[in-house]
């Protein structure tokens, strides 16, 4: 096939449509038999505009709204904003309000893991973890549904405080799943460390030093395998996180495996803080009164997601719609690490070290990219250049 | 009248139609058993017939720079090589249909072509996914076809004889699967190894080459190399239990054993994790034929003694 002098490249794109991806980014890699010698990628392909919508709708929408950012962490996005809009507002959530938050975003981040860690091992092959780690998955939906009447979206919250309370009969019900998933999560524990196939796939693959992590701007359970020890929940606690301290899951080998255990490890730090603040639930009232229009101002809030520090900045110019909104979410800030990693991997490594970072393309997409297909540039259009574009675009094609 | 027969020993039984009909069932089997081990539900019994039935009747799309011949003609000799290497093996506890001096060799080659057939047309189709795929689908024939063959050769050594019903005569009476239990393991293993099952897979790895070295197939190619896949199942399975296993007598036994094989399959492919196929290369020349060379060793020495 190589006929020309130069070496042939022989790139492989990886989606946008792509058995490896659940959702579509492109990635480009260029491979040199089977090791990857380039990669490229490319985002925005699930650009769906969410932050422009958000200026356009009131206070109460863009709370459901933004919960639809992204499908598995739609609580913390939910309650990102609601706890950006009441310092806006100057309001606090009473105290059971908040514990509920943190326990529902607890129980989402056990919900994400156990789905993380099939994900991961479908892309290794391993697709028996694959399917028990979902079945397990279960357990923990039927609970969120429980408590707030949906396995996805929950809509938990609610400006200044919470839509659902924890009676005695659900408490039971949150302690025997959590029975359940511990047990479980301590058997993935030994296969996730012991299996010796297994580990032939995650082992010294992908090793991410400390330096390396801090450079590239990783964040998350990513970083903290890597032993940078950064936890929203612990450098600026929020909501109830102040009551309920929680302690780092940290690794200092930083490939795959250690991705595993720290995730892992803090599914064991969820178990046991949902079950302190069972205990320990204030008494109390579940919300406080929001006034409609929220004063000027700006204000930046910064929660842990599962996968890592979710960013939020909100401006307000006193009326019932924010003038400005913007959502910056944990996979766009591991995704250069990916990039980076991939180069001199085997191309079969590839689908672990981009499940490595769990990534979530529609949350990450937050701009697009022009790129002038004739001139090969590419450049950041304002809204107003963007529009005239399109108008002489149209024009031309008449 | 005479022509008749054998005619129908081709098309019918053992050979054509009841070895494809047993071969969607070893696949069906398969495919429930691993489901099981997954806590999944699995298929439904005629699902296999089914994918069959909808890929013969779907549109066969060739791709524009594919050799054309190659691409249609590749699937049937494939398919052709998996139905000619069953006359030679005790389908079900019967005798070989047909039989010679060396038979072992030529079924062992028929068994490969379905691989080769596999690599080329990966290599024919032009597809980054295919290419990649084919290399590796190649690869991986390097790999486990010597060890494979080495250990499917020490029980014709031992039984004194190169032809297939005649060492299944010899095992009748010798289980072969105590004296040369390291040679059973290369053999069973081998056969995941040319079958594409988990963990040798890399080859039709999904997450990184979509389909593989087929994933330009569709309609006909497609149903011909999977109704291949399936026959060769079947045959790889005889094979290996009418010679290691203490043969295949009749058709309970080999029912019985050729289950008992496919089982054990199912259970590795639920246990393990894919290879790179970096690894299994390694693996086959690290230890699959170290391990079947010293089973030579043994065997030689005590024939000498």
């Amino acid at each position: 096939m190589a006929t020309n002098k130069e070496p042939e490249r022989f790139t492989i794109s990886i989606g946008p449509q792509h058995p490896a991806l659940k959702e579509p980014g492109s990635f480009q890699f260029t491979v040199d038999g089977e090791i990857v010698t380039k990669a490229y990628v490319r985002l925005g392909y699930a650009h769906r505009g969410i932050e422009k919508a958000a200026e356009q709708r009131n206070w109460i929408q863009d709370l459901y709204l933004l919960e639809r950012v992204c499908g598995i962490c739609s609580h913390i996005h939910a309650t990102a904003y609601c706890l950006a809009v009441e310092e806006l507002a100057h309001v606090e959530a009473p105290p059971r309000a908040q514990a509920i938050r943190v326990l529902v975003a607890e129980l989402e981040r056990i919900h994400s893991h156990f789905l993380w860690i099939g994900v991961s091992a479908h892309e290794a092959g391993f697709d028996t973890l694959f399917m028990y780690s979902w079945r397990d998955r279960e357990t923990v939906m039927d609970l969120l549904e429980r408590l707030t009447g949906n396995r996805v979206n929950y809509s938990a919250n609610v400006l200044g405080g919470v839509k659902c309370d924890i009676d005695a009969e659900q408490t039971t019900a949150i302690l025997d799943g959590l029975n359940f998933l511990e047990e479980r999560a301590r058997h993935y524990f030994d296969v996730l460390t012991n299996d010796s196939m297994f580990l032939q796939r995650t082992r010294g693959i992908a090793v991410m030093s400390r330096n390396q992590a801090e450079v590239m701007g990783a964040i998350g359970p990513t970083a903290r395998a890597s032993n940078v020890a950064r936890d929203v929940r612990i450098e600026s606690p929020y909501a109830a996180y102040t009551q309920y301290p929680i302690k780092m899951a940290l690794d200092t080998r930083g490939d795959l495996e250690a991705r595993f255990v720290v995730r892992v490890n803090e599914l064991f730090e969820s178990f046991r803080l949902i079950r302190q603040i069972l205990a320990t639930l204030p008494e109390g009232e579940l919300t406080a009164r929001m006034p409609r229009r929220v004063p000027a101002g700006e204000v930046v809030k910064r929660v842990e997601a599962p996968r890592g520090e979710l960013y939020y900045f909100i401006k307000s110019n006193g009326t019932d719609k924010p003038e400005r909104l913007k959502v910056r979410t944990p996979t766009i800030c591991n995704m250069t690490s990916v990039i980076k990693l991939a180069v001199g991997h085997q191309l079969a490594d590839v689908p672990m070290i981009l499940a490595g970072i769990d990534p979530c393309f529609s949350c990450n997409d937050r701009t697009v990219e022009l790129t002038d297909t004739d001139r090969k540039t590419s450049n950041i259009m304002t809204w107003e250049e963007l529009r005239r574009y399109g108008i002489k675009f149209y024009e031309a094609r008449k | 009248m005479n022509t008749i027969l054998p005619l129908l020993s081709l098309a019918i039984f053992p050979g054509g139609l009841t070895l494809l009909a047993g071969g969607l069932a070893y696949e069906w089997a398969d495919r429930k058993l691993l489901a099981l081990f997954q806590n999944r539900v699995g298929p439904r019994w005629f699902q296999p017939l089914a994918d069959t039935v909808k890929l013969l009747a779907k549109e066969e799309i060739i791709p524009d720079r594919a050799n054309k011949f190659l691409f249609t003609s590749l699937p049937l000799i494939a398919l052709a090589g998996g139905l000619t290497a069953a006359l030679y093996v005790p389908l079900a506890g019967l005798r070989p249909a047909y039989g010679f001096s060396g038979d072992l060799i030529v079924t062992l080659y028929l068994l490969s072509l379905l691989t080769l057939c596999m690599g080329l047309a990966g290599t024919n189709t032009l597809d980054r996914f295919s290419m990649i795929g084919a290399t590796r689908t190649l690869t991986q024939v390097f790999s486990y076809e010597a060890p494979f063959l080495l250990a499917l050769l020490i029980p014709a050594v031992t039984a004194g004889s190169w032809q297939i019903g005649e060492i299944a005569t010899y095992a009748q009476s010798h289980w072969l699967v105590v004296l040369q239990p390291v040679g059973f393991v290369v053999a069973l293993v081998g056969l995941m190894g040319k079958l594409e099952m988990t963990p040798f897979d890399a080859p039709e790895a999904h997450t990184e080459i979509a389909a593989g070295a087929l994933t330009e197939y569709s309609g006909r190619g497609l149903a011909f190399f999977r109704l291949a896949k399936a026959v060769e199942l079947v045959v790889g399975l005889t094979l290996v239990a009418a010679i290691y296993l203490g043969g295949v007598s009749n058709p309970l036994w080999f029912l019985v054993k050729t289950l008992a094989l496919l089982l054990t399959l199912a259970g590795i492919q639920a246990l393990l994790t894919r290879l790179r196929i970096d690894q299994t290369v390694g693996l086959w020349w690290r230890y699959g034929t170290i391990l079947v060379l010293l089973q030579w060793l043994v065997l030689i020495l005590i024939r000498r003694i």
